[in-house]
């Protein structure tokens, strides 16, 4: 009997993870291989691409092939369930609603997604459930997923190191807990077997990609995974790119395939063509299973569909956003979020330049953990704050996971020390490696930015649209449970009245119109706004209102001369028309251009560009 | 002068508010109530070595703890969670809705001979 054989597909957001893991997934089903793909990106589009739902059950996709979401909210409701529902029977009903509010806390849905994935990869060994051959993890983009990974080993650790002392974690007792700690061993153990664990990057022939594979690459190795594999994908074939703007691109993209292959010698290797349309629905996924398994010596750019071939361009007018963004005297932020790979770090570092330009004192700052807005302004860009250099005032800065936490731990235990003894610093600085405190550290301070009035004008470049959506949550999740806490003296009611006043002015800024912006930035394509649309609906939920739409990388009609371009410039008005009637919001656009947006000569160029509209595409 | 050595084990059991982790370090706020009685706890268990045993039990992990404590649930039945924190000492009620300091917890032990 065959093991069961892990893969997991990841890389930047945007790369085509969800398309080459399916494709990979349907390869395996179809030579008779149990085969299940589950994806840990809380803003799945594996339901997109099979055309049917899926959620947070393992649902059965073709013959051989299964597929899950995990989703965190629904992760969390079956661990409290699991631990609640003992309880149900003698509790009144009070205590109950009070318990149930309380596993809202960000580091029990932390813990119960990723107990969820763990699940996954040792079920075979329990002997649980359905026995597969291969199963597949589709991963959220690299940053949320390397922690994901190292979670087994911090949790293990944190175990083992609490029962030495005070025998309590945020997850419970340790005593109670030894079988967390055996199943994330395991979970660990199989992740860096070679035999078993296949982990695959997927990236595109451009600088960043290549930057965040290596960074990622590395991280991998330090939990002790080593069986690494490439898929470059969204390559340009060279017969169509004959106008002298795609001719640029091809000649950019055929450096960096040079340099991947320089940086990962000895490593498998696999190259993929952009095709003319998009990856939906099964069939379309089989053209690209062929090349991916097939060794063919021609590979495929076209899928059968002419859909999009007839020549005559609509025109379509771009919105002015100008006047939204501009600064008003108070401190205004804009968040803009999206699908991973849309282009939200460009658009937010050619905003943020455009109104420092005008003289506003601009902060520009990223949330996302493979944050790359220091090689878009080609300088250093750390976790303290820092002028950049060539622009007059504009400031940058990273909410980087570790260096928060860090900070708050020293933080915690430099305000501890002139309170308490010397035991109880030891306690709590056993408490602080919690893997939960680093949720808590980087959340305080991003709420630390969103506060702050230090400047005319906030840029937030943020993580890809789940983990965004989660983040913006947590103000409100944390501001119900402040509201829960049992203040049980006058000194904890001090501290519950000052927090929850925080909280107060954090969510009322965020819903201010004239004080926050959300923008979604899109790629004029399916997955890009169905899961921008998704996400709008979410913050209308919470009572935040989306103000525009950007859509990128738009290609102009003078330089689509051949079918190919043809075909996708079709596909894009389709879905700029859908944007506009769906969103019901101003729309601008972003052209694509013939090369990377990095140093300050092209982000004055691509500020041009987004901004005085003299784009009519 | 030695005093004759009292072999019972004394057992102070706190029965705490639904909250995220005991120690008050992993919410949005730090509540100084929960340091200070963790502050208390390590004190007692350092001075009484070995004479008492101090519990604490969290509902939303130790669920099972308060239902097999009658004390507890009838408690908990009758004025939901606005109740907690009780403090038990060998299985009896000694304290409710608020922490007992390191004074209080003294205080408790030399009644049961100990301090």
């Amino acid at each position: 009997m065959n093991n069961t054989k892990y893969i997991f597909f990841s890389g930047k957001g945007g790369v085509g993870k969800t398309t080459m893991a399916c494709a990979t997934a349907i390869h395996y089903a179809n030579e008779g291989k149990k085969t299940l793909i589950v994806t840990t990106d809380p803003a799945s589009n594996l339901a997109d691409v099979f055309e049917t739902e899926i959620g947070h059950k393992i649902t059965p996709l073709l013959n051989n092939l299964w597929g899950m979401e995990i989703d965190p909210d629904k992760a969390t409701e079956e661990y409290r369930e699991r631990i609640l529902s003992p309880m149900r029977a003698v509790m009144p009903e009070s205590v109950m609603t009070v318990l149930e509010e309380q596993f809202n806390s960000p580091c029990t849905t932390e813990i119960a997604s990723f107990d969820r994935f763990v699940d996954f990869m040792v079920a075979e060994k329990e002997g649980k459930g359905e026995k597969y051959d291969v199963v597949i993890f589709d991963t959220a983009p690299t940053g949320h997923t390397i922690r994901l990974l190292e979670l087994p080993v911090d949790w293990s650790k944190h175990i083992e190191e609490s029962a030495k002392g005070s025998g309590n974690t945020c997850i419970g007792p340790v005593a109670s807990i030894q079988e967390n700690k055996a199943k994330y061993d395991e979970a660990t153990r199989l992740l860096g077997d070679a035999e078993k664990t296949t982990f695959i990057f997927v990236l595109q022939p451009e600088e960043i990609s290549i930057y965040e594979t290596k960074r990622s690459s590395m991280e991998l190795k330090e939990i002790g995974i080593q069986n690494i594999e490439l898929i470059i994908n969204g390559i340009l074939p060279e017969e169509v790119c004959e106008h002298p703007f795609f001719k640029n691109r091809f000649e950019m993209q055929q450096k960096y395939i040079k340099t991947i292959e320089a940086e990962f010698p000895g490593k498998t290797l696999r190259k993929i063509y952009q095709r003319d349309g998009e990856i939906k629905g099964v069939e379309r996924l089989l053209n690209i299973e062929k090349d991916l398994f097939n060794n063919s010596e021609k590979q495929n750019y076209t899928l059968e569909d002419g859909e999009f071939t007839k020549a005559e361009f609509n025109k379509f007018m771009p919105d002015s956003i100008e006047e939204i963004i501009r600064p008003n005297g108070k401190t205004k932020s804009i968040f803009f979020t999206g699908k991973g790979g849309v282009g939200k770090t460009v658009i937010s570092v050619i905003s943020a330049f455009k109104f420092a330009k005008e003289g506003y004192k601009t902060l520009l700052l990223t949330t996302d953990p493979a944050s790359h807005i220091g090689e878009v302004l080609e300088q250093n860009v750390t976790d303290k704050i820092q002028k950049i250099e060539g622009v007059e005032n504009l400031w940058s800065v990273i909410v980087d996971q570790e260096k928060a936490t860090e900070e708050y731990k020293q933080r915690i235990i430099e305000e501890s020390k002139s309170k308490y003894s010397e035991d109880m610093i030891i306690a709590i600085k056993e408490e602080l490696e919690s893997p939960c405190t680093e949720e808590m550290a980087a959340f305080d301070k991003f709420m630390s930015y969103v506060e702050s009035d230090d400047y005319d004008f906030v840029v937030f470049d943020t993580a890809p649209t789940g983990h965004t959506l989660r983040l913006l949550e947590l103000p409100f999740d944390y501001s119900d449970q402040v509201s829960l806490m049992v203040t049980t003296n006058v000194k904890s009611q001090k501290a519950k009245s000052i927090t929850q006043k925080r909280f107060d002015r954090i969510i009322a800024k965020m819903k201010d119109p004239n004080q926050s912006i959300f923008a979604f930035v899109v790629y004029p394509e399916s997955t890009p706004v169905i899961e921008a649309y998704r996400a709008m609906l979410d913050l209308k939920d919470a009572g935040i209102q989306t103000q525009f739409v950007v859509a990128n990388q738009v290609l102009e009609p003078e330089y689509c001369t051949n079918e190919f371009f043809i075909k996708r410039r079709k596909m894009q008005e389709k879905y700029l028309n859908e944007i506009k009637e769906k969103f019901q919001l101003p729309v601008t656009v972003m052209p694509l251009l013939e090369s990377e947006i990095k140093g300050m000569e092209m982000i004055q160029k691509a500020s041009e560009l987004l901004f005085n509209n003299k784009v009519i595409v | 002068m030695e005093t004759k050595i009292d072999e019972k084990l004394i057992q102070i059991e706190i029965f705490d508010p639904p909250m995220c982790c005991p120690s008050g370090l992993c919410g949005p706020n730090i509540d100084p109530a929960l340091l200070d009685i963790n502050e208390a706890i390590l004190k007692l268990k350092k001075e009484f070595d070995g004479k008492v045993i101090v519990e604490r039990y969290l509902l939303s992990q130790q669920g099972p703890k308060f239902m097999q404590q009658p004390e507890v649930m009838s408690r908990l039945q009758k004025y939901g969670v606005e109740i907690l924190p009780l403090t038990l000492v060998d299985g009896k009620v000694v304290k409710e809705k608020s922490y007992p300091t390191f004074d209080e917890l003294l205080n408790l032990l030399s009644k049961s001979n100990i301090a």
